[in-house]
């Protein structure tokens, strides 16, 4: 594979933001509250390390196997980072609502569903069968991991909860990223592996994930709002929070017991 | 010709996508810019005397079983437009929970408990409309509508300590309002 002077320009502007977000993300102490995503950012590093390595030394074989199995792991990532932004968006008090994870659950099993049929339609025109699954599996990632923030998104404003500074910025910044992701797989599907179409296409993908990861940078070097309620009022209404509790449980139990009532 | 229904398909796809995304970003803006005059307008106009009469009927810890009557029950919350009435202004509290975190983050814990309880609400009122389509309402309302004013009522009460400890302005009229 020939790589011009772009291409390593690319490959080197993406590795100095990398590492400086992995930096940011522990200077600031933002890597206990994101650690899929400082994982998913520390592997970045290491995949462009080792692929770099690979490419110089390796044969295009053994570049396959190695650009499938990181982009695995990749995508593995990236939903485990979808996962940690839901989590903090949609269970603030710790364990998931019984209704928000229903309807998660639902939109997941339609986003899966969907990706799938678009993958199943995709035809790229190469001669290779390792060229045809890498565009495939990269089209399949990228529609699932639209799909997923859309639906986050979605679900979010429906059910009221509000984003915090972090993980909306988080959030933006993949669903940008993934949604264009769409278009540039779609053309890679369209155009196939062969000609200058695909590496103008991949330059484009790559410079928009620089322009996330600068804007990644700047959101994590910013605080959030500091906590200002005052003890005293925390205090009371933790109290007249646990009555609730009480009191809705006992509903719950009568409730409960009449369901058990009408089915015997 | 061979790639027409890929295309078709991806360019459908992506229009719904950017479409939900662009419509329900743009819903959320529209609700942090919400302001107080507007979320007030919202609140739907109950008889809070006797909504929190219905209440502590059930709330207050006592060994006796409850002092109202069905029919009092009925009369007081004001049938099924008062409990629509309830399930509406549950959604504004929701909001005006979230309206606090300009001035307090952390209230985000109280709108999602609100929200929680709300759920609570909108089951009771589900399963009263159940009943009245199966011909079983006289004999369930008083149970599932007493305990939905009894959650708003606690509900209607931290948001109230919210405001009040918060110094949150609007207070005054919230207190008339609830």
């Amino acid at each position: 594979m020939h790589l011009t002077r772009l291409d390593f320009f690319l490959w080197a502007f993406t590795f100095v933001e990398d590492f400086v977000l992995l930096a940011v993300l522990w200077r600031f102490k933002r890597a206990a509250r994101f650690p899929v995503f400082t994982g998913l950012i520390a592997f970045d590093i290491v995949q462009t390390i080792a692929g770099y390595l690979i490419q110089h030394f390796g044969s295009s074989l053994t570049y396959f196997y190695a650009y499938w199995s990181f982009g695995l792991l990749d995508v593995v990532l990236q939903l485990g980072v979808a996962y940690e932004l839901c989590a903090c968006v949609f269970r603030p008090l710790g364990p998931w609502a019984p209704d928000v994870k229903r309807s998660f659950a639902f939109l997941i099993a339609i986003s899966l569903f969907v990706a799938s049929v678009l993958t199943w339609l995709a035809s790229p025109p190469t001669r290779y069968v390792r060229s045809a699954i890498v565009i495939r599996g990269d089209f399949f990632a990228s529609a699932l991991m639209s799909e997923l923030f859309v639906a986050m998104i979605v679900l979010s404003v429906t059910m009221g909860l509000p984003w915090r500074t972090h993980v909306a910025q988080l959030t933006q910044g993949f669903g940008a990223y993934s949604i264009f992701g769409i278009i540039v797989d779609a053309a890679h599907t369209y155009f196939g592996t062969v000609g200058p179409a695909y590496a103008r296409i991949s330059h484009i993908r790559i410079s928009l994930y620089c322009v996330c990861l600068a804007y990644w940078i700047l959101a994590m070097i910013q605080d959030e709002p500091e906590p200002r309620m005052p003890d005293s009022l925390r205090a009371e209404l933790l109290a007249l929070q646990k009555r609730i509790a009480m009191v809705l449980r006992g509903f719950r139990e009568l409730r409960e017991g009449q369901c058990s009532n009408f089915l015997l | 010709m061979q790639q027409l229904p890929f295309v078709i398909a991806v360019s459908t796809f992506l229009v719904v996508l950017v479409t939900a995304a662009v419509y329900f970003l743009a819903r959320a803006r529209r609700s942090a810019g919400t302001t107080w005059m507007a979320l007030m307008a919202r609140l739907r106009q109950i008889d809070r005397d006797n909504f929190a009469t219905v209440a502590l009927d059930l709330l207050d810890e006592r060994d006796a079983e409850s002092q109202l009557d069905p029919d009092s029950i009925f009369e007081m919350i004001g049938g099924m437009d008062g409990l629509d009435a309830v399930e509406q202004n549950c959604d504004v509290l929701i909001d005006m929970a979230t309206y606090v975190q300009h001035w307090y983050p952390e209230a985000l814990e109280i709108a999602e408990e609100l929200r929680l309880n709300s759920r609570e609400i909108k089951w009771h009122i589900g399963r009263l409309r159940g009943a009245s389509h199966t011909g079983h309402m006289y004999e369930q309302f008083p149970v599932y509508a007493q305990r939905a004013v009894a959650t708003y009522y606690l509900m209607t009460r931290s948001l109230l300590v919210l405001y009040e400890g918060g110094q949150v302005p609007g207070f005054a009229e919230l207190q008339r309002a609830l």
